[in-house]
């Protein structure tokens, strides 16, 4: 009889979960929707995302309105009424249009997700297995450098470090980025989130590095770093894979938080975070403005974080288990999985 | 019969009665009562490091110069009166020494008596702080730049006698603006002994109607009516208003529109801040002429092109950013607070004369662009953070990306936005945001410091464009040693002019601000000043 991989088994049981189905084509439904900004920008809106409109007027079903009035109030949704120009209306005084702002502030906003928690991973990733493999002064100062960062609120490390780079930028030897690079607000929560995976990383490489298979690759000679990463990393890769989807979530609600506070994405660059900033003063007379990007973010971060919720319970079913236990609703022992 | 004859007699002084008294004006409301007003931003508390409109209002009622301005609405209230002094300074010695004498027997709330060397210490105060009107007093008055640097030995310039009263200041040279700067709120004086640091969460002793009687960091203050007033400052300044409320509570309230629906519910009487746009036009809709009332301060919004660097080192690029910047457009996204302009000089600054040499022209701007040529496109646009403004930045960044530059924005918070760009470190500077607010209402206090080429400087420069022009320096510089005549607002009127053929500034308005207060204030009471914005003893429950 042939053997199934654990991998293949994962993909059984997260195919079967039609939760992790519908929050996944969410998801994927997401980024097909962003991605195809410059398609809707070029060839619908006829306009970027940055293009101002102020003083223009738009028809609207033989009616000629104009894109912000006098008193500087924008536009609301015009649907399909002027072609699909101002399709949601117009994102406040300066007149853009504001679903071509929304398809590339998602781009954005997944962007600096994804890079960000690619960073958290790598780091966490790394950090901890270097703290659990050496132990001893390596995880002591490795554990110290981690906890400073865990001191400080998320929110709060990362406003004060965005308000720090916004200015003169990073610059790290050769490497130079401006205050106003994406890459900065990317760095930032890529590095703050960091402690978040480190740790259960290093706990769990404390726990295998006791198992058989590791003492077996050491006696049989294998340095360091080919256990690390041949023997310790892949058994790492189901835990890993869910912090990551977790960690895009995380990370898309920080950068919304700080562009909100204005120490994330910068102008004109936009983003959910900064739509919803900047939507914020017209709340009470155009709401769509921030429910709008509000509600896109809302979406995404859900339906990654669930889709997360149904990947860990795909690749680590005694993981589902153990919780459903903790909280006394597990079945009774003996049953089959 | 007799009875009969009296009743028409007695309606007849009733009604005289009425009408002297609704005709005198001053003696209808209500005397008393406590305003509760909101601030956006908390305030200095202190005058001699009081710079932002806040910080103005809120000192303007508490702390007395020797002169001040006018108690009044728009240009009369640009007029400088006696406040502490006896009556305005005798300029003698070729417009380099001033004289003035100090009204006897005024107090501090706290009791003490005011004394003429109070006027001394409290200019070395300014040095000693470091004050941002430091600079109004450094290069004018004889030994201040030595104290500046020292902070130490007094400053020779300055004679006073406690028995006399007698201030003589001398000056380095004839400055016409100097009765002006008199009436900063930087020179109230203050006891001699006051501590040389920041007092706003401990305000020094007031000398005006008002006293700050308590003090809570970053959530409000409190004023109540100064002790020493009603019996001794208030009958020796009888052109000095009292006041109406015997209190005025005031609480931080950052969300703007919170405070307008407080003033709709009638739980506060007054915002010190500007509407939010989204409001604004709804309250003036619906509260215009009755509670809410637009209020013109001098001051005046551009974008400044850095003249010492590529690309705005040549004339016809920053002449085409002017035929490109469209000031209509801009006041749209100031909701309409905004009044269109295009010149240096704002309107109720004496020399405005209104004009436009640079009609909004796309194509010609592009022109010219094109005649220029200029090989550095990469440019950096520098804005603060602050709604609209940034709204403002994002606009004139469009604006140059469509004329062809490679223009990236800076936002920078409002909190250091000014502190970087006047650091000439900073890099990157070549264009960007700012606004002006008339510190007095007199032209070489817009021309000295942004336009004269002595005004650039590495740190603290107020010279964004860092535009030197000899001939126009040297104008500058003459007539601020002259009295302001109407001689000479025809010179300022044709240095505007001058200006803006070099093209330095990309003006495009001037701000507007509104007074909106609750149903119960007399909204016609209510007094604007230029410079100081509300004025405190004005507000009177109806």
């Amino acid at each position: 009889m042939e053997g199934r991989s654990p991998w293949y088994l994962a993909y059984r049981r997260l195919r079967r979960n039609r939760v992790a189905l519908a929050f996944g084509g969410l998801f994927l439904a997401i980024v097909v929707f962003v991605l195809a900004a410059p398609l809707w920008a070029n060839q619908v809106a006829d306009t970027g995302p940055n293009d101002t409109h102020t003083l223009e007027k738009v028809a609207v079903d033989g009616e000629t309105r104009e894109v912000v009035d006098p008193e500087g109030k924008p536009v609301g949704p015009l649907w399909l009424g002027a072609g699909g120009k101002f399709f949601l209306g117009a994102d406040g005084r300066l007149g853009r249009d504001e679903m071509v702002r929304l398809m590339y502030g998602g781009r954005t906003s997944l962007f600096v997700g994804i890079a960000a928690a690619l960073i958290t991973t790598l780091l966490g990733t790394g950090l901890g297995l270097l703290a659990g493999w050496y132990r001893g002064w390596t995880d002591a100062i490795i554990a110290r450098a981690l906890d400073v960062v865990w001191a400080f609120p998320v929110t709060l490390l990362g406003a004060a470090l965005g308000l720090a780079l916004a200015v003169g930028g990073l610059r790290i030897g050769p490497l130079h980025l401006s205050g106003s690079s994406i890459w900065i607000p990317i760095l930032i929560i890529g590095v703050v989130y960091t402690p978040y995976v480190a740790r259960p990383i290093r706990g769990e490489v404390l726990a295998l590095r006791e198992k058989e298979f590791v003492e077996a690759a050491v006696s049989q000679g294998a340095g360091p770093l080919r256990v690390m990463l041949v023997e310790l990393l892949p058994n790492l890769l189901s835990t890993v894979i869910v912090f990551f989807a977790i960690s895009i979530a995380n990370s898309m609600l920080l950068e919304s938080i700080l562009s909100f506070l204005g120490v994330g994405v910068q102008p004109p660059n936009t983003s959910w975070g900064t739509m919803i900033a900047g939507g914020f003063e017209l709340i009470t007379s155009a709401p769509l403005l921030t429910v709008v990007p509000g509600a896109m973010l809302l979406l995404t971060v859900l339906s990654v974080n669930v889709f997360a919720d149904c990947l860990r319970d795909a690749l680590d079913p005694r993981a589902k288990l153990r919780l459903e236990a903790h909280a006394g609703i597990a079945e009774p022992e003996g049953t089959p999985v | 019969m007799r009875k009969l004859q009296a009743v028409p007699a007695l309606i007849g002084l009733v009604a005289i009665a009425l009408c002297l008294a609704s005709c005198s004006g001053g003696s209808s409301g209500k005397e008393g009562g406590t305003l509760h007003g909101t601030y956006a931003t908390p305030a200095e508390l202190d005058p001699t490091v009081a710079y932002t409109a806040e910080g103005l209002t809120a000192m303007y009622d508490t702390y007395l110069p020797l002169l001040t301005y006018a108690h009044a609405d728009g240009a009369a209230g640009t007029k400088v009166v006696p406040a502490l002094a006896e009556s305005l300074p005798k300029i003698t010695d070729g417009g380099k020494t001033y004289t003035l004498t100090l009204r006897k027997g005024l107090k501090y709330s706290d009791g003490t008596l005011v004394k003429a060397s109070d006027f001394a210490a409290t200019i070395e105060r300014v040095f000693k702080l470091n004050s941002v009107g430091a600079p109004f007093y450094e290069e004018s008055i004889v030994g201040a730049e030595k104290f500046a640097r020292t902070k130490s030995g007094g400053i020779s310039g300055i004679e006073t006698d406690d028995k006399t009263g007698r201030i003589v200041i001398h000056l380095t040279q004839p400055r016409g603006t100097f009765t002006n700067e008199l009436a900063l709120i930087y020179t109230a004086l203050l006891p001699g002994d006051t501590p040389a640091k920041d007092l706003t969460r401990d305000p020094p002793p007031a000398t005006g109607p008002y006293a700050i009687a308590k003090v809570e960091p970053g959530h409000g203050w409190s004023y109540e009516r100064n002790p020493v007033w009603a019996k001794t400052n208030g009958k020796l300044m009888p052109d000095l208003p009292a006041g109406h409320v015997d209190k005025i509570d005031i609480t931080v309230v950052r969300n703007k529109a919170t405070s307008v629906n407080e003033i709709e519910r009638g739980q506060s009487n007054w915002m010190q801040s500007i509407l939010p746009a989204d409001s604004y036009s709804k309250v003036k809709d619906r509260y215009e002429g009755t509670q809410f009332r637009v209020e013109h301060p001098i001051n005046l919004y551009y974008f400044w092109m850095n003249t010492s660097k590529p690309p705005f080192d040549d004339l016809k690029v920053r002449q085409a950013v002017n035929y490109a910047v469209d000031p209509a457009a801009l006041e749209r996204i100031y909701s309409g607070a905004l009044v269109a302009a295009h010149q240096i000089l704002p309107e109720g600054m004496p020399g405005h004369e209104p004009y436009n040499l640079y009609p909004h022209d796309m194509a010609k701007a592009k022109e010219l662009l094109a005649e220029a040529n200029p090989s550095d496109r990469d440019i950096t646009v520098w804005v603060d953070s602050e709604s609209p403004n940034d709204e403002a930045g994002a606009y004139y960044q469009d604006v140059l990306s469509k004329l062809g530059f490679d223009a990236k924005l800076k936002t920078i918070n409002a909190d250091v936005y000014f502190q970087l760009i006047s650091n000439s470190s900073t890099p990157d500077l070549d264009t960007g945001w700012t606004n002006w607010f008339a510190d007095y209402p007199h032209p070489n206090d817009w021309f000295q410091p942004q336009l004269s080429g002595k005004s650039i400087a590495p740190i603290g420069n107020t010279n964004l464009a860092n535009i030197n022009e000899p001939k126009l320096t040297a104008k500058i510089e003459r007539l601020g040693g002259e009295t302001l005549g109407p001689k000479q607002e025809d010179e300022y009127a044709e240095m505007d002019r001058e200006f803006m053929e070099l093209a330095p500034w990309a003006p495009y308005g001037t701000n507007t601000v509104s007074t909106f207060v609750s149903s119960d204030i007399d909204l016609d009471k209510v007094i604007f000043n230029p410079t100081f914005g509300q004025d405190l003893t004005s507000f009177q429950f109806k």
